[in-house]
């Protein structure tokens, strides 16, 4: 890696200030130490944001849960008020890295992490979204890529997280130097699909304080499948989450992960899911519809069967 | 001749590692744990090119480095390079990142040719190659016995069946390397290795140096699996490094080195047909394969393609049989042996063909076995595993659950060789009783260790614990390389000798009729002030040879995911003489748990644009974790009148085939190409759009197309696979 100046924050202001226009926070540095040691990212200067104040707390409030985004990934998956009322983020938590990952990883980090793609993070390539002039997924090894994209770039979101929170309709809070903004988390992502260079939509010194997640829904679940039985990518993630009465899903979210640059839904299935009683037929049809203008590559064709498994089991859970 | 005891104390009984402790609290020291004084971090600067003309390299500006004390040159130039991570040149300096900066100063002027790395693209006449003067398929050998075409004519039942195997990375947790102090008229080198003369006598051959000039140490070393052989070229680097610096350098290479340059096990691409009569005899075989060993598979290598073959059909006799195999040469790292070398591919292969002809004959798998089999102590084998396993049970009829996960069983065999051969130990008993045995063998993390020492207790009788066991040194009495399933089978007789002709000299010394046990200590007080050193070598009769073994696997395949989880592996094998219970059943886990792998997730990935390895690490070279792993169930046979047998490779052969069986039997359609994920499970069920089901594509068709216009030559080597040749 090159050198840089190490500074650790303690306010936000701080933090953005020591980050500059060349600088990087770090966190867990599961995600930023790779990027260093391959080149990948080059900053001038890395900020610790761990010494943040009031950033590490998981709170339950009135209208939402709260939570500081230097909350470890390990904590989110085995807190059991989360366990209780939002299975489906402690799910997408638990399914995060190995548990030395999680015990390190946070959720700022893993809802800011860069793409894993194996042609971004090759040292010896330069693809299209590390400055580069094509994206060698399309005509090369796609297995893990996406069906679905607004741009050239192929490589999907891969942080467990950021599917849960968008089926659950949270909203993340980022300082960005006018003060602080709340988006939905989707929104988060929403560069990714038109900028190939875009892993989400945080500019340069953009630092995520929490996330929110409102009270509204009583039932939540994320399903993920992978190679392995544990410690591994998701080749698709699915969550959903709702308000469940008797069978009856009212305001259902059902998102993807691992299948475009960004948590991906449709809003149609949505609301065709909304007020109805659910059945494996009714979520079969919104899985058709969720994975119908699909796009895959030679070799990721797998991922659509694969996404409708998964997106009838979320749903059957929802009211299991 | 000498005779194992027959009622012995301590062999054939548990024993936890006499070196256990030292391992798990770091005392241990490894060859990448060294520091001698001034050592200096060493690194290679590899080819960023699968292939191209080198003509010239600038390391002016990696010199200037800070803390850079030596940078070298691996060659001479102009060259050229034929894959992605061939070394061009090493920095040694005082930091891990000095070196990094190092190598990214070093400046070359090169001109990058084609390549090409896909084994179906290669083999087409036309293809880039790999070596201007030869095509990059080598002319395939053929071997052929009986009347094959006659024989499949009268056939009552014919199947056919095309079947891949991946690439697999050897991946010992210990990577390649050295610490290399050759500051000196005299070198030492703590290798990472499997054979420490092997080193010494290679290293002795590149610098020109007189072989008593270095001593090879490897006291502990991580790993080898078949690739850490030879000196290595990193072992020539450190060396050349140690020298020009003047001081010690260690150089390992790093998990993402390890990929690309440190061996592997070739893919194989197979066309695999097989004849039987009604009641499932089998009558004629047919097989052409080919896979490619990287760029050492090449015409231009001599010999190199022989590489890719393995035995075929495998284990099985068929009196009516063709082989035809060839290695195709492509810009990737070389081959090298790799546990079994061959076997398992042919394992996959045959093993996968005999269950489709039992699908076809409505036969029980176990039973096609039984009858075609060979070999007496298999066909026991099978007979102990089903009752042990409840095969009968748990058979069904491919596919017949009408469950979303589905279960299902298969089984497979495997033989090898394991016998010992060559090797000198010497036992020095010291006038205080104490024991030392010395032997210049290696202990990869099998057990050697304690497997002396158990031995040498059985001849002294004294507990294990009071034997000092001192292995891997070029000082002592010389031994083989640790391969090919002989390092117990070779060392354990000589350490015998050596031991037993301690306890004959000591009486003779001590006047005593009983020196063992409980008078040891008296009789080595007689010794008076000089410890008394005896020497023993190899014997026959204390080991043979030529084993088998047998696995069973239960899987439940998720048909809606393709996700397998295999639920459990039961292996009977036969090993001989079993020394230590613990440890044999300890190297019967590893080579599952490795089988696994193979059979489920490891698949080393080439990019066919730049030429690339895009799986250069643990993140997505997936190996097994621990919650991959299933219940393992060992049973061993032991057969102490046969001797010391080794069993490290045998165990690790079949566990793919029978797993990819067990799938197969789950499903009721077969997954045909290694290994078995997710994305291959759901495409064989046919739930992928526009994705055939088999691997049998017209690409690989017509791969075979341009295999089969290659003259041929007669097999000659074939066969030496067969058994398990030394590796």
């Amino acid at each position: 890696m090159k050198p840089f100046e190490f500074a650790q924050a303690h306010s936000t202001e701080s933090a953005r200030e020591l980050a500059g226009r060349h600088g990087r926070y770090l966190a867990g540095g599961s995600d930023l130490l790779g990027e260093l040691k391959e080149y990948l990212a080059d900053p001038n200067r890395v900020v610790d944001i761990k010494t943040l104040p009031d950033s590490s707390a998981i709170v339950s409030g009135k209208t939402a849960w709260s939570i500081g985004t230097n909350v470890k990934i390990a904590a989110l998956a085995n807190h059991p008020g989360l366990q209780d009322q939002l299975p489906g983020l402690a799910q997408a938590a638990a399914w995060v890295g190995s548990p030395q990952i999680r015990n390190v990883a946070t959720v700022g980090g893993n809802l800011a992490q860069h793409s894993r793609c194996w042609y971004y993070r090759h040292r010896d390539i330069k693809c299209l979204k590390n400055g580069g002039f094509t994206c060698y997924a399309r005509e090369g090894e796609s297995k893990h890529h996406c069906l679905f994209s607004g741009n050239p770039c192929i490589s999907p979101v891969v942080s467990n997280l950021a599917i849960a929170l968008t089926a659950l309709s949270a909203t993340v809070t980022v300082e960005n130097g006018k003060g602080s903004n709340t988006m939905p988390v989707e929104e988060l992502y929403a560069h990714a699909w038109f900028n190939p260079l875009a892993h989400n939509s945080l500019q340069q010194a953009d630092l995520i304080l929490e996330v929110k997640i409102p009270n509204g829904t009583n039932a939540s679940a994320y399903v993920q499948a992978s190679e392995k039985t544990g410690f591994d990518w998701a080749l698709v993630s699915c969550a959903a989450a709702a308000r469940v009465e008797g069978r009856r899903l009212l305001e259902p979210r059902v998102v993807l992960g691992a299948v475009s640059p960004v948590p991906h839904q449709v809003q149609s299935a949505n609301e065709f899911l909304h007020g109805k009683t659910l059945d494996p037929g009714l979520a079969d049809e919104a899985a058709e519809m969720i994975l119908r203008d699909a796009q895959p590559t030679v070799h990721n064709a797998y991922k659509i069967p694969l996404a409708k498994t998964l997106i009838r089991r979320t749903l059957l859970q929802l009211t299991a | 001749m000498k005779t194992w005891p027959d009622k012995p104390t301590y062999l054939g009984k548990f024993h936890t590692r006499v070196d256990g402790a030292a391992k798990v609290t770091g005392a241990a020291k490894y060859p990448s744990d060294m520091q001698p004084p001034g050592w200096l971090y060493g690194m290679i600067y590899r080819s960023p090119w699968p292939a191209a003309q080198i003509d010239a390299i600038n390391i002016e500006e990696a010199r200037r480095t800070p803390g850079i004390k030596a940078v070298v040159l691996s060659g001479d130039l102009p060259r050229k390079v034929r894959y992605y991570g061939e070394e061009l040149a090493a920095v040694a300096g005082t930091s891990k990142q000095a070196c990094l900066d190092a190598l990214r100063a070093i400046r070359v002027e090169a001109v990058p040719l084609p390549h090409v790395v896909k084994e179906t693209e290669a083999v087409h006449p036309a293809s880039t190659r790999v070596f201007p003067d030869y095509p990059n398929l080598s002319e395939p050998s053929v071997r052929e016995e009986g009347d094959v075409d006659a024989a499949f004519a009268k056939a009552d039942v014919t199947v056919e069946g095309y079947y891949t195997t991946q690439v697999q990375l050897h991946h010992s947790l210990e990577t390649h390397g050295n610490t290399v102090d050759a500051q000196g008229d005299e070198i030492t080198v703590w290798a990472s290795t499997q054979g420490v003369f092997s080193v010494r006598d290679g290293l002795a051959d590149s610098l020109n140096i007189p072989q008593n000039k270095i001593r090879v140490l490897s006291e502990y070393m991580g790993g080898g699996f078949g690739s850490k052989f030879g000196a290595g070229i990193e072992c020539l680097l450190a060396a050349r490094l140690s020298q020009a610096a003047g001081a010690p350098v260690r150089l390992l290479l790093t998990r993402y080195d390890e990929a690309l340059a440190a061996g592997n096990r070739p893919s194989s691409f197979q066309k695999v047909k097989l004849a039987a009569t009604r009641d499932g005899k089998l009558v004629a075989y047919e097989m052409e394969s080919f896979g490619t060993a990287g760029f050492a598979a090449g015409g231009a290598t001599g010999g190199g393609a022989g590489r890719a073959k393995f035995p075929s059909p495998y284990i099985y006799k068929v009196p009516n049989t063709r082989v035809k195999q060839a290695g195709v040469a492509t810009n990737a790292g070389a081959g090298r042996a790799f546990r079994a070398p061959g076997n398992p591919p042919a394992s996959f292969g045959m093993e996968s063909i005999l269950d489709e002809l039992a699908v076809k004959l409505g036969m029980d798998p176990v039973e096609i076995r039984i009858k075609n089999d060979t070999s007496e102590i298999r066909r026991k084998e099978y007979r102990i595993g089903a009752e042990r396993f409840g095969w009968k049970q748990k058979y069904h009829p491919p596919g017949s659950s009408a469950d979303i996960v589905k279960v299902g069983v298969g089984c497979a065999g495997a033989t090898w060789g394991g016998g010992g051969r060559n090797s000198q130990a010497e036992a020095q008993i010291n006038p205080d009783g104490a024991v030392e045995v010395r032997c210049g063998t290696q202990d990869l993390g099998t057990g050697t260790r304690t497997v002396i020492a158990m031995v040498a207790a059985e001849a002294f009788g004294l507990p294990p614990e009071q034997i000092t066991v001192r292995i891997a040194d070029t000082r002592f009495p010389p031994s083989g390389s640790s391969g090919g399933s002989r390092t117990v089978s070779s060392v354990a007789p000589a350490v015998y000798d050596a031991c037993t002709n301690a306890v004959a000299e000591l009486k003779s010394i001590s006047g005593m009729d009983n020196v063992t046990g409980d008078n040891w200590n008296t009789a080595c007080r007689k010794l008076g002030m000089n410890p008394h050193v005896a020497s023993g070598r190899w014997q026959e009769g204390l080991s043979s040879r030529g084993i088998g073994g047998v696995q069973f696997a239960e899987v439940a395949v998720d048909t809606e995911t393709g996700f397998v989880k295999v639920q459990k592996i039961l292996c009977v094998q036969d090993c001989g003489l079993i020394v230590n219970y613990l440890t044999a059943t300890s190297q019967v886990n590893g080579g599952i748990i490795q089988g696994i792998g193979y059979a489920l997730y490891e698949d080393r990935v080439m990019d066919a644009q730049s030429g690339l390895v895009l799986n250069p690490n643990f993140e997505t070279y997936k190996l097994p974790g621990m919650l991959d792993i299933p219940q393992i169930e060992v049973i061993l046979l032991d057969m102490p009148h046969r001797g010391v047998i080794g069993i490290g490779e045998p165990v690790h052969i079949p566990t793919a085939a029978a797993v990819a069986n067990a799938v197969a039997n789950a499903l009721g359609v077969r997954i045909d190409s290694l290994p078995i994920t997710p994305d291959k499970v759901l495409a064989a069920l046919g739930k992928v759009p526009g994705r055939p089901e088999r691997i049998a594509s017209a690409e690989l068709k017509k791969a075979f197309d341009h295999f089969n216009r290659m003259p041929v030559v007669a097999a000659d080597e074939i066969d030496k696979f067969a058994l398990g040749a030394p590796v």
